[in-house]
């Protein structure tokens, strides 16, 4: 599968673009069957997932931790249930917990959206992460290890692109 | 204020100056050329880039050439690539388990 495609549709925003070779109901399985999820949502090599609960009722509550099985540093993310559409989307939201990790992601709540989009066989998965404000934003950024991260990086991306065939030959 | 590098890229002009500077060192004349914008907006997106390291200024008799600092560029290609890699690496580790459940329901 083509890897990840990430953007940043606003300054509040972060979206990411990944399809699957498999239908919208395995997807959704996996995405939330906790014992499941606890299988591919890791953090880093070296880490492991101690905690990984969640319903899938709207109101539902989750948790998500992860340990670094080196020096038992851990952080996770806890959120609700805001909006659940079976085989199709899913809204939560999302803080950061910071555990023995520390760090701050802002003080408000990210709203996470995904959305599954089934076309002859495959899974085109999407996943808007809205932070609170762009402070929140600045906040997950400088923290290290979240989803939002990632993304930020895009337009960076998009400039070492443009870039790339030139640096290497210098 | 302390600028910082999502600031410097989120601007297309800028996006655009970085592309143009890696070719080679370029005057604020000879980049204003490229853009609708006036000589002076130009300069100011290079003072923003010049505050976040990633230009260098080489003053050649009246005129500044501004180049990009490409050992800069490759640091920042280096901070990416590790978080890129823990998401793909997530989204690889669903593929594997997705294959597995495809086999299962194949199967019952």
């Amino acid at each position: 599968m083509k890897p990840a495609e990430v953007s940043t549709p606003s300054d509040q925003e972060v979206l990411i673009k990944r399809s699957f070779d498999a239908p919208a109901d395995l997807v959704w399985r996996a995405y939330t069957d906790p014992e499941l999820m606890r299988r591919w949502l890791t953090a880093m090599p070296g880490w492991s997932m101690p905690v990984c609960e969640m319903t899938t009722d709207v109101g539902g509550k989750y948790r998500w931790r992860w340990r670094d099985d080196a020096n038992g540093v851990e952080f996770g993310f806890t959120g609700e249930m805001l909006e659940v559409a079976p085989h199709s989307k899913i809204v939560h939201t999302q803080v950061y917990d910071p555990g023995t990790m520390g760090g701050s992601m802002g003080d408000g709540a990210s709203i996470i959206t995904v959305t599954f989009n089934e076309t002859d066989g495959q899974t085109h998965v999407t996943t808007l992460i809205k932070f609170a404000s762009k402070a929140d934003r600045d906040a997950a950024v400088s923290t290290g290890m979240t989803d939002g991260m990632e993304m930020s990086y895009k337009q960076l991306d998009e400039v070492l692109e443009a870039v790339k065939p030139r640096t290497a030959n210098v | 204020m302390k600028r910082d590098v999502f600031q410097a890229i989120a601007d297309p002009t800028r996006r655009a100056i970085i592309a143009l500077i890696a070719l080679h060192a370029m005057t604020p004349n000879a980049l204003a050329e490229h853009f609708d914008t006036s000589r002076q907006a130009v300069s100011k997106h290079l003072r923003i880039l010049a505050e976040c390291e990633l230009v260098r200024q080489d003053q050649k008799g009246r005129e500044i050439y501004y180049s990009l600092e490409i050992e800069k560029m490759k640091e920042i290609d280096e901070w990416i690539s590790q978080y890129r890699k823990i998401w793909e690496s997530r989204f690889e580790q669903l593929d594997t388990l997705l294959a597995e459940l495809k086999h299962q329901k194949t199967r019952s």
